[in-house]
């Protein structure tokens, strides 16, 4: 009985988890890079998937690239901590949304399809100021 | 009198100039440049003091909103983030596949198949995604399965010829995401498609 109760909780779980799909995928890794995401700290390598909420983070002379669903690209120089807070994705629902916040360090954004349909949809929060993102490519910095 | 007000503009405008460069090198701060495809956007920026909109390529500004955008020297653009771009992976690039009236694709569309794998060779851990769509003619659930119809047979066909990649999510719009926007039970060849997306 217990152990039946303890499976269906698991299968359950397992159910929700696949309905959360990876929102991108790194692409390149230099140095040291991490992706921790549901709370799971995973060592960043071509490959690693990264999911709503993820914190994406590099070390000292590190750097990563990133490539979403959507065909954003970030990409992060040494030092540099960014969430994903919010990713919707889904055109034909007309659910779009990006969200995140760079703590710290230095990114390379280039927009995809979210800003190009809802430019509005496209926020980077930092701990001075707010960016909003007009269908574009930039550098941003920031400095603790 | 011109002399005089040219004097002090060209004495004011290095001088602001070296103000904003000298200020960034210790703060946070934005640089717009143009897209890799050539067109260049825009970015707004909005801080404690105040909100600023960049539009030019090469501008930049603080954070905090304080100042108005102005030009950031290239040499420090690669100084601060050369890492980071240096980093920046490849562009996605996106196919079209055009279909004849049910599920036959054009004679076009299957000869770029090949180019589809070749592009997808050429990537790290690369992942895609093929969405179906169709046109307006016909009732919106049919449709909806049409486009799965769609795109599962060129996932099909692409891995048949040899397509090799890390993830691969197949998906319909049905008629809900028009390329070419038309009112209901229009026959339009252009949104009778498959969207391949290789990142």
């Amino acid at each position: 009985m217990f152990k039946c109760v303890v499976l269906s909780g698991y299968l359950l779980s397992s159910v929700l988890w696949a309905a959360d799909a990876p929102i991108g995928w790194v692409k390149n890794v230099t140095g040291d890079a991490s992706v921790s995401s549901h709370g799971v700290l995973v060592r960043a390598e071509s490959g690693t998937a990264v999911w709503q909420g993820s914190v994406l983070r590099t070390g000292a002379k590190s750097s990563m690239g990133i490539t979403f669903k959507d065909e954003t690209i970030m990409s992060f120089g040494p030092n540099t901590q960014m969430s994903v807070d919010e990713y919707l994705y889904a055109p034909a629902q007309g659910q779009l949304s990006l969200v995140g916040k760079l703590a710290k360090g230095t990114m390379n954004y280039v927009s995809g399809i979210i800003a190009k349909l809802q430019p509005d949809a496209v926020a980077v929060n930092t701990p001075v100021g707010m960016i909003g993102v007009r269908g574009t490519q930039f550098v941003v910095k920031v400095e603790e | 009198m011109p002399f005089k007000a040219g004097v002090f503009r060209s004495f004011l405008i290095p001088f602001m100039l070296a103000f904003l460069l000298q200020a960034c090198a210790s703060e946070s701060y934005i640089v717009l440049l143009e897209n890799p495809d050539g067109h260049t956007g825009a970015v707004t920026v909005s801080g404690e003091k105040g909100k600023q909109l960049i539009k030019k390529a090469g501008d930049g500004a603080l954070l905090d909103g304080s100042q108005a955008p102005a030009p950031v020297a290239a040499d420090k653009i690669r100084e601060d983030f050369g890492e980071a771009m240096a980093a920046r992976p490849k562009v996605p690039k996106r196919f079209i596949l055009y279909f004849q009236i049910d599920t036959t694709l054009t004679a076009e569309s299957e000869g770029q198949l090949p180019t589809i794998i070749a592009e997808a060779a050429s990537r790290p851990a690369v992942d895609i995604s093929v969405v179906g769509h169709t046109d307006t003619m016909g009732k919106a659930d049919e449709n909806a399965a049409l486009a799965l119809v769609r795109a599962t047979l060129v996932a099909n066909l692409l891995k048949e010829k040899g397509l090799k990649y890390h993830n691969m999510t197949v998906e319909s719009h049905g008629e809900r995401n028009l390329l070419i926007l038309t009112p209901n039970e229009v026959y339009e060849p252009k949104n009778r498609r498959v969207e391949v997306s290789v990142r």
